[in-house]
């Protein structure tokens, strides 16, 4: 993989954030740690903030759906949407680019800049088959 | 703890209110149920007043809701508070004023839940409600509580057996339930031969987010409830002698994980089952003492999610029940006697406050024709806030004849 990095572009990321005390992986970020109560500070003033890893690749569909309702201004007539695990048991919501979705399928976590209904950008997964 | 009863209930039609102002919409449902309890002249007794709503400031850019609805109905100086739990803003409500009264501080409390979500589009009011989600993990992706409706659904389905044609026949039931309730949005009866068996059935009742259905979904809807509290033991008593005060006689609330998809499994619903547990525990009351129940049916797999969760049927059995009438108004356990959300509609902070007027008006015996419980002695009504993530269930009780 290219690292667009060293060229200043963005390189999309969605991250696991891991308790410095006790290695718990946790997604979406936590204020405390479930296990051992330690404390996460986001600004890493008062703590330093914690370790994070990058999450994607591998992971097994657990629920589906295809919604038809979409906000205005949407081309397509419906998305897909799924949550999945990934093997460090971790799992994330995501959109689904996979035509005909099966629970329990193995899948592959990509990250890509998308927008939210408000026209925001973020990094965010799209679940697509293993290649 | 002091005892409490209901002692009035108000509540406006649900449906398309979208030309009025919200604090009247508000103020007209709690007219009716100062005029239910007989004082609408010595309104001045009412100490405290909770008004639930989820979107005043975000739908109809108004806030200061609790404030502006004292005035409207001229009833200053009563101390005056909103209360936003989401879709359960309502039953939170009637718990804030259950523990005002229980507590001590007061004697008298109005609780009025109002929304008005037809002030925008469609889309838009998915999109106001989506806003509950994690922003960063769920809404961020255009996930909206129907998408995690669908999820939910398939995962039951996969794991149950259960069918299309099932959750098709739970919002037949509730729209038999809804028909004859005057105050319901969608009053239209609804076959399962028009919504499944027929072969043109799928194109008036297309997919959403799949597998659920249009008729799998409640409608976007408008309206107001109020109730009046009194603690049993307050001189204040003897002004309700209008009607007979119904029993609060358990409350019970819990919260769940934010993220649907951190819940070890995403098909038990935590918060219902302990706040199920918490209001049995207070009323002393198992699940087979309850009479029938309003259950928060936003997608119909809820009720059928929800009664499993609260001990009325074993898990993956509430459809069986369904399709043996269990479940109906003449069965062994009525649920949502009221139309459900399904049927009468779901103005989000409404709802918690309508399920337990239906409660009041079932346990008084005053359900219309073909829709009143036969001899019911205690109700219980279950809201759900988020995709489960807050839940508040209370438990309402005809008291010794
Ligand atoms: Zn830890």
């Amino acid at each position: 993989m290219i690292d667009f990095s060293a060229y200043g572009v963005h390189t999309p990321e969605v991250y696991a954030h891991k308790c410095p005390s006790c290695g718990k992986l946790f997604y979406p970020a936590p204020m405390i740690c479930s296990d051992c109560g330690e404390r996460r500070d986001p600004s890493g003033i008062i703590f330093k903030d914690w370790d994070t890893i990058s999450l994607s690749g591998e992971c097994t569909l657990l629920a589906w759906t295809r919604v038809y309702a979409l906000p205005e201004g949407y081309e397509m007539q419906y998305l897909l949407f799924g949550i999945v695990e990934f093997p460090n048991g971790l799992r994330a919501s995501g959109r689904l680019k996979v035509d005909q979705p099966d629970t329990g399928m193995k899948l592959n976590a990509t990250v890509e800049i998308m927008d939210n209904s408000k026209g925001k950008e973020f990094d965010g997964f799209v679940f697509e088959l293993m290649v | 703890m002091r005892e409490v009863s209901i002692v009035g209930i108000g509540h406006t039609v649900f449906g398309n209110l979208s030309d009025f102002d919200l604090v009247d919409v508000m103020g007209f449902a709690s007219g009716n149920a100062l005029d239910d309890a007989g004082i609408r002249e010595e309104r001045e007794i009412i100490e405290q007043v909770f008004v639930a709503n989820m979107g005043g400031g975000i739908l109809n850019h108004q806030t200061g809701i609790a404030s502006s609805l004292v005035s409207r109905m001229d009833m200053e100086p009563a101390m005056a508070e909103l209360i936003e739990n989401g879709p359960a803003s309502g039953a939170s409500a009637v718990k804030m004023g259950y523990m005002a009264i229980a507590s001590g501080m007061v004697d008298v409390v109005m609780v009025t839940g109002g929304e008005l979500m037809r002030t925008v589009t469609g889309w838009e009011g998915t999109d106001f409600v989506a806003s509950l989600l994690h922003p960063e993990a769920e809404y961020n992706y255009g996930l909206t509580l129907p998408a995690y409706g669908g999820m939910f659904t398939r995962m039951y389905m996969e794991r149950y057996g259960l069918t299309e044609r099932d959750l098709g026949l739970v919002a037949v039931k509730d729209h038999q339930n809804g028909e004859k309730n005057p105050y319901a949005h969608v009053r239209v009866p609804c076959t399962i031969d028009a919504i499944h068996d027929n072969e043109n059935a799928h194109v008036i009742n297309n997919y959403i987010a799949e597998p659920l259905r249009m008729y799998g979904m409640c409608p976007v809807s408008d309206g107001a409830a109020s109730l009046i509290l009194c603690a049993n033991d307050s001189p204040k008593m003897k002004y309700f002698t209008k009607e007979k005060p119904i029993l609060i006689s358990g409350i019970g609330s819990a919260t769940d994980t934010h993220c649907v998809h951190n819940r070890k499994d995403p098909l038990i619903l935590d918060a219902v089952r302990l706040a199920a547990e918490r209001a049995y525990a207070m009323a002393e009351l198992k699940p087979a003492d309850i009479s029938f129940a309003e259950l928060h049916d936003a997608f119909v797999i809820l009720e059928l999610a929800i009664s499993e969760e609260i001990g009325f049927f074993p898990r993956g059995k509430a459809a069986e029940a369904v399709r043996n009438g269990v479940t109906a108004i003449d069965g062994a356990k009525p649920v949502n006697t009221s139309g459900g959300l399904k049927s009468k509609g779901h103005p989000v902070g409404a709802t918690g406050v309508s399920q337990v007027f239906e409660l009041v008006k079932q346990l008084r015996e005053q359900g219309e024709e073909g829709r009143q419980v036969k001899n019911p002695k205690h109700g219980m009504a279950v809201n759900f806030g988020g995709f489960g993530n807050n839940v508040v269930a209370i438990i309402c009780s005809k008291g010794e004849e």
